[in-house]
């Protein structure tokens, strides 16, 4: 089984020159293609490397037999066993609080006879009984190696032909959702493949997933440290998807993608449910497809779990499954050898029928799926502006570390329609591939549209896809081979689409014909290293109209050659077209209607812009995606020309419902503010900002303040009204006259008019004045509501506040505020148990950084309880918060 | 089993806010119509329950032993919860991984907007613990059996320690995807763990409805600072 097998000898008749004349051999084959120049390249992919194209995806894999390579390969059926739980259960070896994988020491030869039974019964691959045999859930008690090793001895000792290591969760959540980070969790799989590999096995089987990142961290790891063949297979609930909103769509596309050779699906449900996730699995993978459903649905009675569905009813459905394209078939969760034997049957003396393997544009997200078919009509556009370039507020927000500005330009692009979106953070002070990583792993927790990394340094391109959970799109790799030899790799290896760049040594060349033989040599690249041209996205570089007249033409012209010889999706920066000219909008729409006609599949652009939607909204008709013209008509039935007379001049002065200034203006409150002498020849504009805070209107507040900062000091209106009028707010809510939200909502107005005073008195006004203050939810706690409320607060009053988020080590406030040289902490903490790590850091806090003054809160503290901890203030609320933080700072000065 | 189709309770909701009857900007009741209108449109409830006999014999007046997972219940005032009890039943429910999602992206964009979520998703999934338990009381009753109420880890004496054997004695993380920190926190954090015990006769005095007078915790109790009570 060390043999490593030739698969140039292996080439089927099919592989000579004519690769596309006989489909019908190889079970998965490249679709059917109009264009048998390049049909050929793709049949290579799959039947060797004799003629440059891809190479054998399969080559320099252990494969234990020429059986399991044609498995591989989707010519074989495999027949993997069922069960090992039920079956421990029923021999009453199942012990509360003891690891089943333990019993391969204890009891191997009852292990060994569960194994063999599934031999017996037809079961040719048998995984080891180590779902749990990771570091974190053995804690200890065995070696991960020793389980292997015992289990893997177990497996061989019951006669199988195949025995696939096996490795279940980690068993504690990743980041976001946990507190595990990707790296960790790709440590533990790699501990444990390593062991695999030593154990003897003949397959990595990942199994049971439900978090896609998991999933990555763990093929990952199995494609580092070992020559195996990879299983990976996920569980879905009856909505479709993992618990984690992973569609089997977007599991086959990203994992199969990666480098797993069988992707699938096993536990969750049973067969008759699990149907729709095969028949998405295998549209999506492009390699064989597992099913192994769960004998039914559970019932717990009387603390035993028992199944619903026979193993005569359970072989009819993956009858089904089977001639759909299935070829990898077993038992998870109730299944016993009499399903093994069905199932062995079922298949006994046939080949799987043929499948044509997905030949779509595909990228995701850990919940989403673009996917642009060959052919189709469709059209995703890439949101353009999480990229500092002329952007003042998104530099500073990059430079100060402020991720969550990135999440609101996600947020307000993804609901404009943008389906991809580009992430680019290059600032030359920036150290980029921590930033990059950083903004692309926060926004994965966010937004759930798939990511476009964006950087020309590849090693910020691996740091933020390598623990991206999805297929995310590259941005970019262009002609030169040094360029290509440095990005590739990392596309390859992390399964990832990209985009070509046509420029190369000799620069951008003028004309399509230049260009298309640019992205010919980027895709032939591509597919050199095992990336299928599905997943290359050409750009064929939009040059300025206003330099490069004539090229316009060409470019468009290019879009067309690229799409129509190479088959592949093409991208434009769109508004690069207009740099230089007036009336950039006019510009920008017309080049893109022109490119969409031209074929244009991803346009990157502003998706906030309502010039670039109308074009799409309009394109959208006549390529026939929008049906029946229904979303078009939806949106401009009642719409008013914005040509015609008099409909210019009301959009100019046109705000959304929100934004209406609230109209009569009622009387003053009782508690309104002093108008200062500053603003006194703007009472009206002052009631009206007044009223808008007190209301917690934000959308407005920007164009209030505008209006109040012509002529006025910003330090009139942040002393004269934003302060004051907290202050209203802080007391009404003391009063109980507010209640919590309303507090809130007047705070975030308040800080819509600070972002405008800052955007006015320019970049460098974030001076702190040494009145900086440390925020913290306290180790082991996750709840950070409050905590958040008291930031915005503080941040209110003109305070810097360094959110340390939730779940903060005492020693990382202790870090911080040496670093920082910070004098007052927050920190919260909602319930009892993890007050005990409030008074741990306030403790290291006074010990190691004498001189810090402390203040907490959160449900469970009281004054007295406060003081017991050791805390130097106590803040019932955020209104308290910020008068304590005012106290502190008036008794004790920068010095 | 999945719980569908549930609605926030908005007063409940409200009252978590610390609603007292102030007056509503229209904006913000806007905000809070559409924090209400998204939990109950985008997440749905996981939840799942399993019976489990008393075991008289490792039971007392400071723990109460299941039989079937093993799972040990401390505390004086589970003890009296399921003081006569023949069985209790396990039940957890949890509005998934995408509430986390949509804190995250709320708490990043508008904090407002994330405490209006945070307080309608608890309100949700009270909703599908409500409905879990009434699945649990019809089918004690199609047995025979009456149940009395639901009483949660962090309840009382009864420590949060025990989520984790909790969990396991329900499958709880493979069933609804619902696991928990180390710190014995439960994620995703919109999810609800309980126990009903479930008698043969009438439930005894002891084991009805408790109140926050005779609670060793009603002074620090997270749940009364924001208008909640344990005992419903």
């Amino acid at each position: 089984m060390d043999e490593t097998l030739d698969f140039a000898n292996d080439v089927p008749a099919s592989g000579h020159a004519g690769a596309a004349g006989d489909p019908s051999t190889p079970a998965l084959r490249a679709c059917a293609q109009d264009d048998k120049e390049f049909a050929a390249s793709r049949s290579c992919a799959q039947n060797g490397s004799l003629f440059g194209g891809m190479p054998d995806p399969l080559a320099g894999l252990r494969i234990a037999d020429e059986h399991l390579e044609r498995v591989l390969r989707g010519r074989d059926f495999l027949v993997q066993d069922g069960a090992m739980g039920t079956l421990l259960q029923e021999r009453g070896l199942t012990a509360h609080g003891e690891l089943p994988d333990l019993l391969n020491f204890s009891d191997p030869d009852a292990i060994a006879d569960i194994h063999a039974g599934y031999v017996r019964a037809g079961a040719e691959m048998i995984t080891t009984n180590t779902f749990s045999a990771n570091a974190h859930k053995l804690e200890g008690r065995a070696t991960v190696a020793d389980v292997y090793r015992a289990a893997a001895a177990n497996a061989r000792a019951a006669g199988a032909r195949y025995v696939a290591g096996g490795l279940g969760p980690v068993g504690v959540l990743l980041e976001p959702l946990g507190t595990l980070s990707f790296e960790d969790a790709y440590e533990v799989f790699a501990e444990q493949v390593r062991a695999v590999v030593d154990a003897g096995c003949d397959i990595v089987l990942i199994e049971t997933m439900t978090d896609l990142r998991e999933a990555k961290a763990a093929v990952l790891a199995a494609k580092d440290c070992s020559d195996l063949p990879i299983f990976a297979s996920m569980t879905f609930g009856e909505d479709g998807r993992t618990f984690l909103g992973t569609s089997p769509a977007v599991a086959a596309a990203t994992l199969s993608a990666l480098g797993a050779h069988v992707v699938g699906v096993n536990c969750s449900l049973g067969p008759a449910e699990l149907e729709p996730v095969a028949h998405e699995l295998l549209r999506f993978a492009r390699c064989p497809v597992v099913v192994r459903p769960n004998a039914g649905l559970p019932h717990i009675v009387d603390g035993r779990t028992h199944y619903d569905v026979e193993p005569a009813e359970f072989a009819a459905v993956m009858a089904r499954i089977v001639d759909a394209g299935a070829s990898v078939v077993g038992g998870c969760c109730g299944t016993t050898p009499a399903f093994t034997r069905e199932l062995a049957a079922l298949v006994a003396g046939r080949a799987p029928a043929p499948r044509e393997l997905p030949r779509a544009f595909a990228v995701t997200s850990a919940q989403e799926a673009v996917v642009l078919e060959a052919g189709s009509a469709d059209v995703a556009c890439v949101g353009e502006r999480i990229n500092p370039t002329g952007k003042p507020k998104l530099k500073a927000a990059l430079r100060a570390g402020d991720y969550d500005y990135l999440v609101g330009e996600a947020v307000a692009q993804q609901e404009a329609g943008a389906r991809v979106l580009d992430v680019n953070v290059g600032l030359p002070e920036l150290d980029e591939p921590v930033v990059l990583a950083a903004a692309v792993e926060r926004l994965q927790a966010t937004v759930t549209a798939p990511l476009q990394v964006d950087s020309s340094d590849p090693a910020a391109v691996e740091a933020a896809v390598r623990g991206y959970a999805g297929k995310p799109l590259v941005n970019s790799v262009n002609g030169k081979r040094e360029n290509l030899d440095a990005v590739l790799p990392i596309v390859k290896r992390y399964g990832c689409a990209v985009v070509g760049l046509t420029l190369d040594e000799g620069g951008i060349p003028p004309t399509a014909e230049g260009r298309l033989a640019v992205a010919e040599r980027i895709v032939a690249a591509a597919e050199a290293r095992g990336i299928p041209r599905c997943d290359v996205a050409i750009d064929c570089l939009v040059m300025a109209a206003a330099t490069n007249q004539d090229e316009a033409r060409e470019i468009l012209r290019a879009v067309s050659l690229v799409k129509e010889r190479l088959g592949v999706r093409t991208v434009l920066g769109v508004s690069n077209v207009s740099f230089g000219l007036p009336q950039r909008g006019l510009m920008n729409a017309t080049f893109l209607a022109a490119a969409l006609g031209a074929g244009l599949d991803l346009p990157i652009l502003n998706p906030l812009s309502d010039r670039y939607r109308d074009t799409l909204a309009a394109w959208q008709v006549l390529n026939g995606s929008d049906r029946g013209a229904a979303a078009y008509v939806e949106r401009y039935a009642d719409a008013p020309d914005p040509y015609a007379a008099g409909a210019l001049a009301a959009a100019g002065v046109a705000t959304g419902p929100q934004d209406a200034a609230p109209s009569p203006a009622p009387a003053a409150p009782a508690d309104a503010i002093p108008i200062p002498a500053a603003l006194a020849d703007a009472i009206d504009e002052v009631r009206a900002m007044e009223r808008l805070i007190l209301t917690g209107r934000k959308g407005p507040m920007a164009a209030a303040t505008e209006r109040l900062l012509e002529g006025h000091d910003a330090l009139a209106v942040i002393d004269g009204v934003f302060i004051p009028v907290l202050d209203v707010v802080g007391a009404r809510f003391e009063r109980g006259e507010f209640f919590l939200p309303q507090l809130m909502a007047s705070a975030e107005a308040v800080k819509a008019g600070f972002d405008v005073v800052r955007a006015h008195v320019g970049e460098g006004a974030a001076a702190d004045d040494g009145k900086a203050i440390v925020l913290a939810t306290v180790q082991g706690d996750i709840h950070d509501i409050g905590k958040n409320i008291v930031k915005m607060l503080l941040e209110n009053y003109g305070y810097r506040v360094v959110d340390l988020g939730r779940d903060v080590a005492p020693e990382r406030v202790v870090d911080v505020v040496r670093e920082q040289g910070i004098r007052l902490v927050g920190l919260s903490a909602l319930m009892t148990t993890t007050v005990k790590a409030m008074e741990r850091t306030i403790e290291l806090l006074h010990e190691q950084a004498p001189g810090v003054s402390v203040f907490v809160g959160g449900a469970v503290l009281t004054p007295e309880y406060a003081e017991q901890i050791g805390a130097d203030y106590y803040g019932k609320n955020a209104a308290e918060a910020a008068r304590i933080a005012e106290r502190f700072f008036a008794a004790h000065p920068a010095i | 089993m999945d719980a569908e189709g549930l609605r926030v309770d908005r007063a409940e909701a409200l009252r978590y806010l610390g609603y007292e009857g102030q007056d509503m900007d229209a904006d913000l009741e806007r905000r809070f119509d559409e924090a209400v209108a998204a939990c109950e449109r985008d997440l749905r409830a996981r939840c799942v329950h399993a019976v489990f006999p008393v075991d008289p014999v490792r039971s007392d007046a400071d723990r109460v032993t299941l039989a079937g997972c093993g799972l040990v219940l401390e505390g004086r005032d589970i003890a009296r919860h399921l003081d006569g009890a023949c069985e209790a039943a396990l039940m957890a429910c949890t509005l998934g991984a995408e509430s986390e999602r949509a804190l995250r992206l709320r708490a990043a964009t508008s904090p407002t907007d994330a405490l209006l979520y945070d307080a309608a998703a608890s309100a949700l999934v009270e909703a599908a613990a409500d409905a879990e338990e009434a699945r649990i009381v019809s089918d004690a009753a199609a047995r025979g059996l009456r149940a009395n109420f639901r009483f949660s880890p962090g309840f009382g004496d009864l420590p949060l320690a025990v989520q984790p054997a909790f969990l396991a004695a329900l499958d709880a993380p493979r069933r609804i995807g619902l696991s928990v920190t180390s710190a014995n926190l439960l994620v995703p954090a919109k999810s609800v763990t309980a126990v009903v015990g479930l008698f043969a006769g009438e439930p005894p005095a002891g084991s009805a409805r408790s109140t926050c007078a005779s609670c060793g915790l009603a002074e620090s109790c997270p749940l009364r600072s924001q208008g909640r009570t344990c005992h419903g």
